[in-house]
């Protein structure tokens, strides 16, 4: 009692959240609308975390705006298939609570901030074909922002190094076929839209809601990072945090809500806790895992750990974002007919065109003979075909091949350039061909699901994701591991408290978006699962926190 | 296609501001995102700049050719992308300036005044009677009697192909900074520069 007595708080509220991507944000909104007087702390000098840097989608089943596409859902079809994907490693209340909340908060984005949603229609979940998957019309397009609306705080915005600089909303990037007719795109729009200073995806997404703050006389307080979550009597009761290199005390009386990211950053725990080798994040480098460390400190019981919403991803030397070298998620080109994914025999080992989380487990690949992943290092092989009608990450058709492209006359030389088994690279071509030119995979079922075709060329037939690799030259470009933000946390109940090992609450102390244990397991239902369970969980413990008496 | 110029004035005689402009050492580490130079021949040099495009940071490989020489007040040059498909130019053009538009840029106090001046007699003190040091060793003087000049750098990129209008759309905001932030440095560099 004497310690707490002598702590000196700077600042005092009901509600603190910590982290400004999408389920801070939420959280801070809501909390404020439910009569909490809330201040958001940001670890970064950008507002908006990982959401800012994503596709800014939000995968709600059963959404108000599926009718207008003429997409018919139900919670039934819905829990069916989030428990399928969830393979029995989450929480079903937490499940069932997610699809019960996350529909009327779009709703309450709709009525009480700058947002406006549309149903994605051509979007497909990433099981679609399994029961209660639907073809699209479960994620939600946030549409473009004009950073304008932010006044003083329009640079103070997160933007992605992939999205940032071409504002297309994700159901214009769908009908304009972004990667399958990449020199049909309308880059003199796309040049005005910048001048203008619209954003799409990740940047549209948070900067609604960044503008929803501001209207509500919140401003988040940049660049304080969170260090101790401070406790008082068996409860929550505030937060240490560090702001230019000083101290600064903040008393919560009703809460503190964790929204402060993954871990997958943090190289210590990300081999502690990943089975997997993830050695590429494509999120701001700020994931460092502060939550998950304050959360642990305080006896949290953790769920989820091994998890991560993975994503190939693909380097170009020489780009940076935020200081660190910039991994590009490959979520289209491995999609595209002329290509491949092999291993260092030359082997394919997957359907290339697969969502990304699913198709990365396979990089994992344990060999218990020779104990190593023979499915690493793994490289997109593609041919001249492919480079004279597609998107090659930032290649356009035509362009020069840059010295970051190997490239060679032959699969055999070009496998040698690479260190990959000449002979293994020229049988799999000879494997594969056939099946291109026939539209079937018999190996991998590549081209089957509805989903593959999203990101393949409609226009190619017989298959939009199948295409012989017959024109050289060839090129290759190495696929490393990699992940758009861990899921692992700490447990939360079904108002996003965070649970200790016993089963009972941590009273005051709230989780929301990757920082928590993952609602949907190892799965990944849809485009903006993440954001949209964060989000509805960031909602769900704003309206717990606001609801409280108070320390 | 972008194209910006920015002028500034500096007193100091033409022949000393040339002397530091025309050999691209001295100035080269004053380039925004500058990571390294190789000098060709008498026309030609290659360079690697650390770009700030849009929101991300990238590696730019560039050609530099002079295409006119003309001492002590005029070089031309064109500029060639290596890994990037841009294109463009530039010339930096030292001229006498007006006697009004030699006004400090900054406006200096009395105290600001007395200060500079102690400086310098210590720094002679120190350096055994005026030999300047490092970098400006080999400049001629200071301009004593007012004389001045006006640097004037003009830049023009271009990207090519399809996405040309995006990228040049980046580029622009990007330009006008690098080259005001290149002219300052130069100026307060030289200005920096004890007299002799």
């Amino acid at each position: 009692m004497f310690f707490k007595s002598r702590r000196r708080y700077g600042l005092e509220v009901d509600v603190l959240v910590i982290g400004s991507g999408g389920p801070g944000l939420m959280a801070a909104i809501a909390a404020h609308d439910a009569g909490a007087r809330v201040a958001v702390v940001e670890k970064t000098a950008r507002v908006g975390g990982t959401t800012a840097v994503s596709g800014g989608v939000l995968w709600v089943p059963n959404n108000h705006h599926m009718p207008e596409v003429a997409i018919a859902d139900s919670r039934e079809e819905a829990l069916a298939y989030t428990r399928r994907l969830a393979d029995g490693r989450s929480d079903d209340r937490l499940i069932e609570r997610f699809l019960d909340t996350a529909p009327a908060m779009i709703r309450y984005l709709e009525e009480r901030t700058p947002l406006r949603f549309k149903a994605i229609a051509r979007y497909p979940d990433y099981h679609p074909e399994f029961e209660g998957g639907k073809l699209g019309g479960r994620s939600l397009d946030p549409g473009l922002f004009d950073t304008n609306e932010l006044g003083a705080w329009k640079d103070k915005l997160r933007r992605s190094a992939v999205f940032g600089a071409t504002a297309m909303s994700v159901t214009e990037a769908t009908e304009w076929g972004v990667f399958s007719k990449p020199l049909g795109l309308p880059f003199k729009l796309l040049a005005e839209r910048y001048k203008k200073g619209l954003v799409c995806y990740g940047a549209a997404l948070v900067g609604g809601l960044l503008k929803a703050l501001l209207d509500r006389k919140i401003e988040p307080m940049l660049s304080v990072r969170g260090r101790e979550i401070l406790m008082e009597d068996d409860r929550v009761v505030g937060l240490r945090a560090e702001q230019g290199g000083q101290e600064l005390f903040i008393r919560a009386k009703k809460g503190v809500i964790l929204a402060s990211g993954g871990f997958e950053w943090n190289k210590e725990l990300a081999a502690q806790f990943l089975g997997g080798v993830v050695t590429h994040p494509n999120s701001p480098p700020s994931n460092d895992g502060d939550g998950l460390k304050m959360a642990m400190s305080l006896g949290a019981d953790l769920a989820n750990m091994s998890e991560a919403w993975w994503c190939p991803s693909v380097v170009i030397p020489g780009e940076e974002y935020d200081g660190r070298p910039l991994s590009r998620g490959d979520f289209a080109v491995r999609s595209l007919p002329h290509s491949i994914i092999v291993n260092r025999k030359g082997q394919r080992f997957v359907n290339e065109a697969h969502n990304y989380n699913d198709m990365m487990k396979p990089f994992f690949t344990f060999d218990p003979v020779s104990y190593e992943r023979p499915n690493l290092p793994a490289y997109l092989i593609v041919d001249q075909s492919f480079r004279d009608r597609y998107m090659l990450m930032t290649l356009l058709p035509g362009q020069p091949s840059p010295p970051w492209l190997p490239q060679a006359d032959t699969l055999e030389e070009l496998a040698r350039t690479i260190g990959v088994d000449a002979a293994g690279l020229a049988a799999t071509v000879q494997r594969f061909n056939p099946f291109a030119r026939e539209g079937v995979d018999r190996d991998f079922r590549r081209g089957e699901s509805a989903y593959d075709h999203f990101y393949g060329d409609p226009d190619n037939r017989p298959n939009p994701n199948l295409g012989p690799l017959d024109k050289p030259p060839f090129y290759a470009l190495e696929v490393f591991p990699g992940s758009i933000g861990t899921k692992g946390g700490p447990r939360v109940n079904l108002d996003a408290e965070v649970l200790r090992v016993d089963g009972t609450p941590l009273h005051g102390l709230y989780a929301a978006g990757n920082v928590m244990a993952g609602v949907t397991g190892p799965g990944y239902p849809g485009a903006g699962s993440t954001i949209g369970t964060g989000m509805t969980f960031g909602f769900l413990a704003a309206r717990h926190a606001a609801g409280q008496k108070g320390s | 296609m972008p194209e910006v110029a920015f002028t500034t004035e500096m007193q100091l005689p033409r022949d000393t501001v040339w002397a530091f402009v025309s050999d691209m050492n001295n100035w080269a580490p004053f380039l925004t995102g500058y990571q390294k130079h190789e000098i060709i021949d008498g026309t030609d040099s290659l360079w690697t700049l650390k770009g700030e495009v849009g929101i991300l940071s990238r590696r730019v490989e560039l050609r530099a050719h002079v295409t006119e020489w003309e001492a002590p007040q005029r070089v031309c040059f064109t500029l060639t992308g290596i890994n990037e498909a841009v294109e463009g130019g530039g010339s930096l053009v030292i001229r006498r300036a007006t006697p009004t538009a030699l006004a400090p840029a900054i406006p200096r106090s009395p105290w600001q005044r007395l200060l500079s001046a102690l400086g310098r007699v210590l720094f002679r003190l120190l350096h055994g009677g005026g030999a300047a040091a490092g970098e400006g060793a080999a400049l001629p003087p200071r301009s004593a009697g007012g004389e001045g000049v006006a640097l004037e750098f003009t830049l023009r990129m271009d990207a090519g192909g399809p996405a040309g209008p995006l990228v040049n759309a980046m580029l622009g905001p990007a330009l006008e900074p690098a080259v005001e932030d290149l002219a300052k440095k130069i100026a307060a560099h030289l200005e920096r520069q004890p007299a002799r």
